[in-house]
């Protein structure tokens, strides 16, 4: 482990330089100092990864490189070249390509139609772009079809969708703004392949991640930033996952184990025949039914896109179906959201800027939301804005949401902690069951065995979880019960203490 | 693996069903289903202004000007934005029509009221772009505004001209009218009355003959709409900023410059549908001419989901029903009735083969009724002949609005970096 710029550069490209290089960036926002005296070196060839806790300043430094604001001080190099960015288009002339956080796709719009939006001029819009889209596609081995409508792929194919949107434009260098967040294992490993194939090209790959065996098992070289500026360069064969996060949080690597069994036999949710259609007729959820305990966490397995969504938006009620829910012995099937959320539903979303938060408004305001006629947002009719004000700070304490206050807007924290906000947000009026999808995406390592440490003891007072998640070690350690769905149904059921994640990888794919 | 993981039996799945569009061959025939089975509603009924070659032209007459104000709402909101000042966008172009029509003739006329539409559009621009004013806010003002400034104007341009006055323009000149020649041969298998061959022709002499100019423009820009939007570069862009304006941005697609195109765009198109009020469905512009069809546009447009080609045939049955109420078809409307439960029977059959048993029994039901409401009656009240078209609309998009999809930023605020 050492903490200068280059660890460990192979002699003969020793000479060359760096592909990126960034120097002493620093970047103020209103009330935060972002990124603080940044250096990076990035090798040509290589891949990258840049690690941190949530609001360590990781997305602000790739969008300054990507040209979306302009550093309040320091400098760029690309290929040993000064260069100044105004706008993305500069950066993607300059073979710079960024792959967001929260995906950039118009969900009507064929994928040929998303990738030559902006770059018309290139191969026009019409047969000979679907060409090239195909060539491209072949030679990085993506397996993207031009002329497939974006709304009807999975996650996976997304993303190949937005990397090969960048390869398009010529860009040599890629940027993933946490790419595995919402992958499955399978998923990750032919991204990590598609991204070495890329390196083998020649190109260089910029990734950010928390999830630290992969960024161990992939990247060439990392970078640790901690509170806004870089603390170490550190190279992937000489530190173990948890050096890295002592390195990140300065805390021990949290497992999510659940250890000790707290399931009661007295059912506190049923749901029974329940089946989602579109308003098309096409079947989303087929005719499923299930039992969470007092104390229970029951998971679900599944591919991104086979039902889970819609069936945690049908028990809350957001969605028309057909079927019974019973919480807690009342049968709430016929109920709008509002009265199930009373009735003692918790939700985490699964897209926090969709559902779980309004970003224009300030803190307090999003602390409200869901529990609007529930002490302290309300007394009687009335809002109280004091009492929910007093309760954010209290949440912002306990949960660790680094911000600077709570009047801030939602859209000013970080992507980790605005999904703080949400869990401590739910957990506050103890749901007798919470529905929790991806729970901990997007958070720090650090956040996530805190949200962990929430939800085991919320558990252990008896609250039931139905559980979504993507980061399957996650939802083997904390779930008491495992269902794998596919396409809508159940398929198979798994028992956590034995199933490994390769395992439950398969199942999900339908290949179990 | 089968000791941690016990599998439920794998029901087969059916593959979700792909792309619900119709294809050409289907829509070819339900178009000549509908022919057939309005000849054969003509035949049963003797309600022979059903397919006269008068009932087409006015048809045409009344679809035009919806037909131009869906289009133009269509150009807004393929770009994100609602433009509900169509209708004022419209009266803009009824007024500077007639009175560059009066004064330089009928194309300054033209080219006038486009550029008092595009001027409406660029003020609704302007305020839900620029300022990110509620799109709905702004169109009701734009409208409101429409109104007060054409009289202020006819004030101060009309009051005194011959013919002219405070809610009135002096007469303008005509558009010329074409005829493709021969078409006049079909009169006589018209007036034969012959099942289908006298339906055709009665049809395609309505269409072919005395045209306006100004209806060729308006058939033309339909397609040529589409082949802008879908088959160019700046289309693309166009649409994308009513897709995910993020996205676009991202992409370096200037956000608001697309908008902007879009609106006053949209805006030259009412203005255009407000020329054809003034200056080919009547000779002279009167106030409150527009009568709402900026409005009926806007459903046309839905109806179309939001597509040129299904918006055009949304005013097209507009304007049908429409000229069937003016040329006094209390007769017409009547024989009406029999086509709807011809059309209801069709759709309930069809949703019955789907599976869809419900819905299908409903749409049947519902035909039974009408079929009876028609054999019991001879005629239908005169309001609800007047309410026809209206009422055609709202049937219409009630049962469309089911698998309708606008675009996905439509009528949203857009913030640059937001
Ligand atoms: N537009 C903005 N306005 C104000 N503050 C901002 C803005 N964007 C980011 N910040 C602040 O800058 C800091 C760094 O945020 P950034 O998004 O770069 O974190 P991150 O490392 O990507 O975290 P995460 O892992 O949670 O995504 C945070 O404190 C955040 O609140
Ligand atoms: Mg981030």
């Amino acid at each position: 482990m050492s903490t200068d710029a280059a660890p460990a550069a192979p002699a003969a490209g020793a000479d060359e330089p760096p592909a990126v290089q960034l120097r002493g960036i620093t970047k103020r926002f209103p009330g935060v100092v972002a990124n603080h005296d940044i250096d990076l070196s990035v090798r040509r060839g290589t891949i990258h990864a840049i690690v941190g806790e949530n609001g360590a300043g990781k997305s602000t430094l790739m969008k300054t490189l990507y040209g979306m604001h302009r550093p309040d001080s320091g400098e760029i190099l690309i290929d040993g070249d000064r260069i100044v960015f105004h706008s993305p288009q500069q950066a993607i002339s300059a073979g710079i390509g960024m792959v967001h956080q929260h995906f950039m796709l118009a969900d009507n719009f064929t994928v040929l139609e998303n990738i030559v939006l902006g770059a018309e001029k290139l191969h026009g819009i019409g047969a000979a772009a679907a060409r090239r889209i195909r060539e491209l596609s072949r030679q990085y081995g993506l397996g993207v079809d031009p002329e497939a409508l974006v709304e009807d792929l999975g996650v996976g194919d997304r993303q190949r969708v937005e990397i090969l949107k960048v390869l398009y434009r010529g860009a040599r260098v890629l940027i993933l703004d946490e790419p595995t967040a919402v992958l499955v294992p399978q998923e990750v490993d032919e991204l990590f392949e598609n991204l070495r194939q890329l390196t083998r090209e020649g190109l260089t790959v910029i990734f950010i991640s928390h999830k630290l065996h992969e960024v161990l098992a992939v990247a060439d070289a990392i970078t640790v930033i901690r509170r806004g500026t870089t603390v170490a360069a550190v190279d992937p064969g000489e530190v173990t996952p948890r050096q890295l996060a002592a390195l990140m949080v300065g805390s021990e690597l949290p497992s999510p184990e659940a250890r000790e069994s707290t399931v009661t036999d007295v059912p506190v949710l049923a749901v029974a025949g329940l089946s989602v259609r579109t308003a098309g007729g096409r079947s989303l959820v087929e005719d499923v039914s299930f039992t969470i305990h007092r104390g229970e966490v029951v998971g679900i397995a599944g591919v991104e896109g086979n039902g889970q969504a819609e069936l945690i938006e049908a028990i809350m009620g957001m969605r028309p179906s057909t079927g019974r829910v019973t919480l807690d012995g009342v049968d709430v099937s016929e109920r709008g959201t509002r009265k199930r959320r009373e009735a003692g539903l918790g939700y985490i979303p699964a897209d926090r800027h969709r559902q779980g938060l309004l970003l224009d408004a300030p803190l307090w305001e999003n602390r409200m939301l869901g529990h609007q006629t529930e002490a302290p947002n309300a007394r009687g009719w009335l809002l109280n804005n004091r009492g929910a004000r007093r309760d954010t700070e209290r949440i912002v304490a306990e949960y660790d949401v680094r911000t600077p206050g709570a009047d801030v807007p939602a859209a000013a924290l970080s992507g980790g902690n605005q999904q703080k906000l949400i869990v401590g947000r739910e957990m506050s009026h103890t749901p007798k069951v919470l529905l929790a999808a991806h729970p901990t995406r997007g958070v720090d390592i650090g956040a996530q065995a805190a949200i962990w440490e929430h939800i085991k003891r919320a558990r252990r007072e008896g609250m039931g979880v139905l559980l979504i998640s993507a980061d399957l070690d996650e939802l083997i350690g904390l779930s008491d019960t495992l269902k794998v769905i596919f396409r809508g149904r159940f398929v198979a059921e798994a028992d956590p203490a034995a199933v490994t994640p390769e395992q439950l990888g398969l199942a999900m794919t339908g290949c179990g | 693996m089968s000791t941690v993981l016990a599998s439920a039996p794998a029901a087969p799945v059916a593959p979700p069903p792909r792309d619900r569009r119709f294809s050409l061959p289907i829509l070819l025939l339900v178009i000549a289903g509908g022919l057939v089975a309005l000849a054969a509603v003509r035949a049963i009924t003797g309600a022979n202004d059903l397919t006269s070659h008068g009932a087409v032209r006015a048809a045409l007459q009344s679809a035009v000007p919806i037909g131009l104000a869906g289009l133009g709402g269509l150009w807004a909101e393929r770009a994100g934005v609602v433009n509900i000042g169509l209708e004022g966008q419209m009266i803009f172009g009824t007024w500077f029509g007639a009175w560059a029509g009066f004064h330089w003739g009928p194309w300054a006329g033209v080219l006038a009221a486009v550029a008092g539409g595009a001027l409406g559009g660029l003020l609704h621009a302007l305020a839900t772009v620029t300022f990110g004013v509620d799109h709905i806010i702004s169109g009701v003002a734009i409208t409101i505004l429409a109104g007060g400034a054409t009289r202020y104007l006819s004030q101060l341009a009309f009051q005194g001209l011959p013919g002219g006055g405070v809610t009135q323009s002096p007469p303008v000149p005509e558009l010329p009218r074409l005829s493709v020649p021969g078409a006049s041969v079909l009169d006589r298998v018209e007036r034969a009355h012959w099942f289908l061959a006298s339906d055709l022709a009665g049809i395609l002499r309505g269409a072919l003959t005395d045209v306006s100019t100004l209806t060729i423009v308006a058939a033309l820009l339909v397609p040529l709409t589409f082949w802008v939007l879908w088959r160019t570069a700046f289309g693309l862009r166009l649409r994308s900023v009513g897709e995910n304006p993020h996205a676009a941005e991202s992409l370096g697609v200037n956000v608001y410059r697309y908008k902007y195109y879009g609106v006053v765009i949209s805006g030259a198109l009412a203005g255009l549908g407000g020329a054809f009020l003034s200056m080919v469905a009547s000779s002279i512009y009167r106030e409150s001419q527009t009568g709402g069809r900026g409005y009926i546009g806007l459903a046309a447009m839905i109806f179309g989901n939001w597509r040129p080609g299904g918006l055009a045939s949304g005013a097209l049955l507009f304007g049908y029903t429409d000229a069937l109420q003016l040329r006094g078809g209390s007769q017409s409307v009547h024989a009406l009735l029999l086509f709807l439960a011809f059309v209801l029977a069709a759709v309930g059959l069809w949703q019955v083969l789907r599976g869809r048993r419900t819905v299908g029994a409903v749409a049947i039901g519902a035909a039974v009724l009408v079929g009876l409401w028609y054999a019991t009656t001879d005629a239908i009240p005169a309001e609800f002949v007047q309410a026809a078209p209206h009422i055609t609309t709202l049937v219409v998009l009630a049962l469309a609005s089911q698998r309708l999809r606008m675009p996905a930023a439509d009528g949203q605020r857009y913030r640059r970096g937001g």
